[in-house]
């Protein structure tokens, strides 16, 4: 018996240090309220600052997924830490529960939470917020949400016919929601004309949400429509596999992983991972079979050497902006609107500073990009035109 | 043909493990449901593991020279820490059912709820998120061993055999089954092996004959938990990226179906785990797989849904099941408390 006691209080122990040894010591920061000086790099701010008070003014409701994803969400973190600290703001970021498969229920809750923690303007990335964002937004009208990836909302959300026409929405508006929304079909394209013009000829797109995320399907249709563009141009043909299998979580997984095993076997060489996490599966699957990855949402060449291009938006820009009106009394300028941002606002594009391809340079890149400012090259945002038949390219919809 | 077998056996290997761990726990006499907990718990310690040493940069020179075996050493530390981590995770298991002679069903399902929740609880500690991943890159960067690692050049064709286990393959799935092997063999050819299974079988007798069953049965229950922590990393490693999120996608369970399946025996677990991973690489993976090599995928000219495909796994678990169950003998005394009493 003896024994026994003495080995369970050995396991007590090893559990224990366990759970202490990673924490490291954190240079203690205030974060928020106090500090002053201007800080850049957004993983130097604290996640987790205390206020004197324990109320935070900017809250920021997660989507599917985790904080740190190294995408989407972190993204738009990272915007609402340096415009918090920089303006000596308190804030704040509440997860819904259930991660992955929160319900409405549970992102309300999380609303109600900041709201009660002394939120003032809070700021919800992701179009799955709709509904629990409707909710509240009606329930706290002094409240102001900042809704990324999300339109102009209504007080009766918009209902569709049976043949999928929206029926009049004749509901009010609601002033105190901030819609802002990002042309990812430009960053896609900019991403599949690059490659292409790299050199690569089989190309991979997979898609998080199952079809059901504009954001993606936007991103998804522009890498095709560029891809495309720059074959002709090349007078070349290209091949692009494209599934939305295993993504409707937005996660990483081992069925996702073997299916890229799959395609990167079979020869594809770059498959753009447009999904947060599920850039997991896809970069593993790459550097098993030195294939690429184009990264989604911020530049993520610091998390694989796999990574040979990012589409990115400006979410850290967008918090900024929008965060900048709520506070500098511009609200009325994008409250009940929303605001879309492009490659004309240099919201969209590729990361320069991390240039890593040899035969597509930035000085192509940036003509590209100035083409797509001024409108003489176009690109197409209506997804449901995805399937039709390209010059220069067979697109495998899987 | 080679991406099939590869991708198989990366998915058959750690179900095959931690069903055979689930054979010596059982055949001790020790019903295990705690696969899938000790699973994660073990997971979740190795992945852990990496993440540390990574940190403290023990392995980043050998990494950076490109010294394979330095860093498939690392796995293999990485392993026995899940390892033991599983072993010590275990021994709340022996503990409840040979000492407290408690339900081993409900002690089982307990570690089961008790392990996710508390690895999330760390992670949420160390990580302050749900995943806990590398420190930095990639588990296929770090872990996986390339036909480049042995001297030869990217462009040599190694022939199929080469092409398929020496390529693009984990060291650990190798350790994984020669440890089969060699644990198959002690279960049934030696002094120790025939002791446990007695135990399982009948214990009294046993007992009567100067084995000592308690202690038979906290080995039987150990080298388990052992092997499932093995397992949980393994898996961790080479499907999930080497990363920990409180989950195995309810491999522990499967492993304990195809423990049942192969009927307590280590030839015919082999065989189901093989199976299963078959099914289960042919669900994610099939509008890429190209058996004879034309270049053709078959089974996605076919035209039938992914859906089917991917049911495919458990479909043929059930009808396998029904034509083998018939023949299923699970060991006698397995979930029955050793009492002295009762002799």
């Amino acid at each position: 018996m003896k024994k026994l006691f003495a080995m369970l209080l050995a396991m007590a122990m090893v559990l224990s240090l366990a759970a202490c040894a990673p924490k490291e010591p954190e240079p203690s920061q205030s974060g928020g309220g106090t500090t002053s000086t201007t800080e850049t790099d957004p993983n130097k701010i604290d996640d987790n600052p205390t206020s004197a008070d324990g109320k935070y003014e900017i809250a920021m409701i997660t989507d599917l997924g985790d904080l740190k994803d190294k995408s989407f969400n972190e993204g738009t973190w990272n915007g609402v830490k340096l415009y918090a600290h920089n303006n000596g703001k308190t804030y704040k970021y509440y997860q819904p529960a259930n991660r992955s498969e929160a319900t409405d229920d549970d992102r309300y809750n999380a609303y109600k939470a900041a709201i009660e923690g002394g939120a003032k303007v809070i700021v919800a990335p992701g179009f799955l917020q709709e509904s629990a964002m409707r909710r509240a937004a009606i329930e706290n009208p002094d409240v102001n949400f900042i809704f990324i990836d999300g339109g102009v909302m209504q007080e009766k959300p918009t209902e569709y016919g049976a043949d999928g026409v929206p029926l009049p929405n004749d509901s009010p508006v609601l002033q105190n929601v901030a819609g802002i929304l990002f042309q990812e079909e430009q960053c896609g394209y900019l991403a599949g004309y690059a490659v292409v013009k790299e050199g690569f000829t089989k190309l991979g797109f997979t898609g998080g949400g199952g079809g059901t995320n504009p954001a993606c399907c936007r991103y998804g249709y522009g890498f095709v429509q560029g891809a495309n563009a720059a074959a002709a141009e090349m007078g070349i043909n290209v091949e692009m596999r494209y599934s939305w299998e295993y993504g409707s979580n937005y996660i990483a997984s081992p069925e996702l992983q073997s299916m890229m095993q799959g395609w990167y076997t079979a020869g594809t060489e770059v498959v753009f991972a447009c999904g947060g996490p599920m850039f997991q599966s896809v970069a593993a699957a790459a550097s098993a079979n030195d294939g690429f990855v184009i990264g989604v949402d911020v530049d993520q060449s610091g998390d694989s050497d796999t990574v040979i291009t990012s589409a990115m938006k400006g979410l850290a820009q967008s918090v900024d902006f929008a965060l900048d009106k709520y506070f500098g009394n511009g609200w009325s300028s994008i409250g009940g609107e929303s605001t879309s941002l492009g490659a004309k606002e240099d919201a969209v594009g590729l990361p320069t500073a991390s240039w890593s391809m040899k035969n597509f340079s930035v000085e192509e890149y940036e003509t590209m990009l100035a083409g797509i400012k001024d409108g003489s090259v176009s690109v197409d945002a209506d997804y449901s035109n995805l399937e039709q038949g390209y010059s220069n390219l067979t697109l495998t919809v899987e | 043909m080679t991406f099939l077998i590869r991708q198989t056996l990366i998915y058959a290997v750690p179900l095959m493990i931690v069903a055979l761990a689930g054979v010596f726990a059982e055949r001790s006499g020790i019903i295990d449901l705690a696969l899938e907990g000790i699973m994660i718990f073990g997971a979740f310690i190795g992945v852990l593991f990496v993440n540390m040493v990574q940190e403290a940069g023990v392995f980043d020179q050998a990494k950076a020279d490109g010294d394979w075996l330095a860093l498939q050493g690392f796995a293999m530390l990485a392993m026995l820490a899940a390892a033991a981590a599983g072993a010590v995770f275990s021994l709340l298991l022996s503990f409840a059912s040979v000492n407290l002679k408690a339900d081993q069903t409900i002690g089982g399902t307990a570690l089961n709820l008790m392990a996710p929740a508390l690895v999330l609880f760390f992670i949420r500690i160390i990580a302050d998120q749900n995943v806990l991943n590398m420190a930095r890159g990639d588990a296929p960067s770090w872990f996986m061993l390339r036909k480049t690692d042995l001297g030869f050049s990217r462009t040599d064709d190694l022939g199929f055999l080469g092409e398929t286990f020496i390529h693009q393959v984990y060291l650990v799935t190798y350790i994984c089954i020669l440890l089969f092997v060699v644990l198959s063999v002690v279960l049934y050819r030696t002094k120790f092996g025939l002791r446990l299974r007695s135990c399982g079988e009948n214990p009294q007798a046993a007992d009567s004959l100067g084995i000592n069953v308690y202690q038979m049965r906290y080995a039987g229950t150990t080298i388990s938990g052992a092997l499932a922590g093995m397992g949980g990393f393994v898996y961790a490693l080479t499907t999930a990226n080497c990363s920990s999120n409180g989950d195995v996608a309810g491999f522990g369970f499967l492993a304990l179906a195809v423990m049942i399946f192969g009927n307590w025996k280590p030839l015919n677990i082999a065989g189901a785990a093989l199976l299963f991973g078959l099914f289960k690489c042919i669900a994610a993976s099939y509008t890429s797989i190209d058996i004879n090599g034309d270049g053709i995928c078959m089974l996605k000219e076919i035209g039938i849904s992914a859906h089917v495909y991917r049911m495919l796994p458990y479909i043929i678990t059930l009808v396998v099941l029904a034509f083998t169950s018939k023949k299923s003998r699970a060991p006698k005394a397995e979930g029955i408390p050793y009492d002295k009493g009762q002799r």
